[in-house]
């Protein structure tokens, strides 16, 4: 690969004034014009700070400052940590030499000079660093637009303040947890008023995570606003978002889905599923797992689904969470698992005095696992008052 | 994941083993082209080896379903046990995919 030096700039620090020349000579030859001189250690920090050379081309044997010292120096800068620095030295013993590379030196380039092996080793230099610094732009770029992408993707979730309206409107305290195993993730949740006794709430997972998972959560969520009529009847409104996702999604694309309505007059909690972990429903301290199966959102238009009913009275709650709960593994490479997670829900909600069911239950998993996650957590614990 | 093919009269038989996961999709290619061999009726995945499979893993068998239809190639999921065979219940994959228990 060969990268234009036009504008590259290059120091050239040495005390002999024929060295000098030389150097230029050979330089411009290579097409590099930007070039300044020093004659000495001293002169030669002084040259880096005003005329900011992406490559130094330095000699070891100096008056008042040597060129060991000088780098040794800029290497302390963390400003010139990475500033290529190519000595030439006359002394070609191998302590020598290897004072060049201990003193922070990239390489050397042996006096007398050769033409092709100094530009050969200049030219590597300057390329390096070039890629070096394209790289650290372009990841600098990624990290703010991914934090700005991060930002917008929480912004998808129920606002904490509408969530505790909600709560109060239901008669629900509505718990829940959301991580991203990186800045962008594939889950989300929400919540719906579907009348004045009828609240519904959504989990859903796409396949994989990161970006393109990320990409097909807003999908999605543009799809919440219409259609709103069929939010009461969970099987229609999956059947829906299956379709509207089936047109949008490639091959290999998909989500599992939860989504019930729960209606506080007649205590019935209506469902369907579409692949998703199976709840958790708790009544009266037994725990039963829901039946949340059902084809995938987003691969047949033929998906059809089936809603189911259960009451969930007062005083009991529901578990909706994704599937890394259970799958994510311990430092001992053993994941939590559904029996781990039973037990550990059965524990939390026998404990009358915990404000933050979702915190306790989580106590336990993030103890045994490492973070970042492997795969997007969401939890989301409805309490019935 | 690893896996071996093996040649049947007019059919592949793939074995998988292992985790079937995220991580396996730079793999699923080399399963997809498998699908070119000549005089391809049958394409059997053999998921009895396999200890776990995630989403990103049923993806990839909904991906070969697709791939083998388009190649007039029935796919057949052969024998999936315990956490897999509960994940493709789950995700109702036998509604798009022949699963073979």
């Amino acid at each position: 690969m060969t990268i234009s030096l036009d504008d590259c700039r290059v120091l050239i620090v040495d005390d002999n004034e024929f060295n000098r020349k030389s150097l230029s000579l050979l330089l411009l030859r290579s097409g590099i014009r930007n070039i300044a001189f020093a004659n000495d250690g001293v002169d030669g920090l002084a040259k880096v700070e005003s005329f900011r050379p992406d490559l130094v081309l330095l000699d070891v044997a100096m008056p008042r400052m040597n060129g060991l010292e000088m780098c040794r120096r800029l290497r302390s800068d963390a400003r010139y940590a990475d500033l290529p620095i190519l000595f030439q030295t006359a002394l070609d013993r191998d302590e020598e030499q290897v004072a060049c590379f201990n003193a922070g030196g990239n390489d050397f380039i042996s006096k007398p000079i050769r033409p092709g092996e100094c530009m050969a080793r200049v030219r590597h230099q300057l390329e390096r660093r070039k890629l070096f610094i394209d790289l650290t732009v372009f990841r600098e770029r990624v990290e703010k637009e991914l934090r700005h992408a991060h930002a917008m993707q929480l912004s998808l979730l129920p606002e904490p303040r509408r969530v505790a309206e909600l709560g109060e409107t239901y008669g629900l305290e509505i718990y829940s947890h959301f991580e991203t195993s990186s800045e962008l993730g594939g889950d989300l949740w929400s919540v719906f008023e579907v009348d004045a006794d009828r609240v519904g709430f959504l989990i859903v997972d796409f396949a994989g995570h990161g970006i393109t998972a990320a990409i097909n959560t807003f999908r999605l969520h543009t799809l919440f606003e219409r259609s709103q009529a069929r939010r009461g009847e969970p099987a229609e409104w999956l059947t829906y978002l299956n379709a509207a996702l089936k047109d949008v999604l490639p091959t290999g694309q998909f989500a599992t889905a939860f989504y019930c309505v729960l209606d506080k007059r007649t205590n019935l909690l209506t469902f369907a599923g579409a692949g998703a972990p199976n709840p958790i429903l708790g009544v009266g301290g037994d725990l039963t797992l829901l039946d949340s199966s059902g084809l995938l959102l987003g691969i047949s238009h033929h998906a059809r689904y089936r809603t189911q009913q259960v009451t969930l009275p007062p005083g009991g709650f529901l578990l909706l969470y994704s599937d890394a709960l259970l799958e994510c593994r311990g430092t001992d490479g053993v994941a939590f698992g559904q029996e781990a997670v039973l037990a550990q829900v059965r524990r939390t909600a026998a404990d009358d005095g915990v404000l933050d069911p979702v915190a306790v239950l989580l106590k336990p998993f993030f103890e045994r696992v490492t973070r970042p996650l492997r795969d997007d957590l969401t939890l989301i614990w409805i309490r019935r008052r | 994941m690893e896996f071996h093919a093996r040649n049947l009269a007019d059919a592949i038989e793939a074995r998988l083993t292992g985790r079937l996961e995220f991580t396996d999709h730079d793999r699923l290619r080399d399963i997809v082209a498998l699908l070119d061999g000549p005089n391809l009726r049958r394409f059997v995945v053999d998921v009895s080896g396999l200890d776990f499979i995630d989403s990103a893993g049923l993806g990839m068998i909904l991906i070969l379903q697709e791939e083998a239809e388009q190649k007039k190639i029935k796919l057949i999921v052969r024998g999936p046990r315990d956490d897999v065979k509960r994940s493709i219940d789950l995700a109702k994959i036998g509604e798009i995919v022949s699963i073979e228990y």
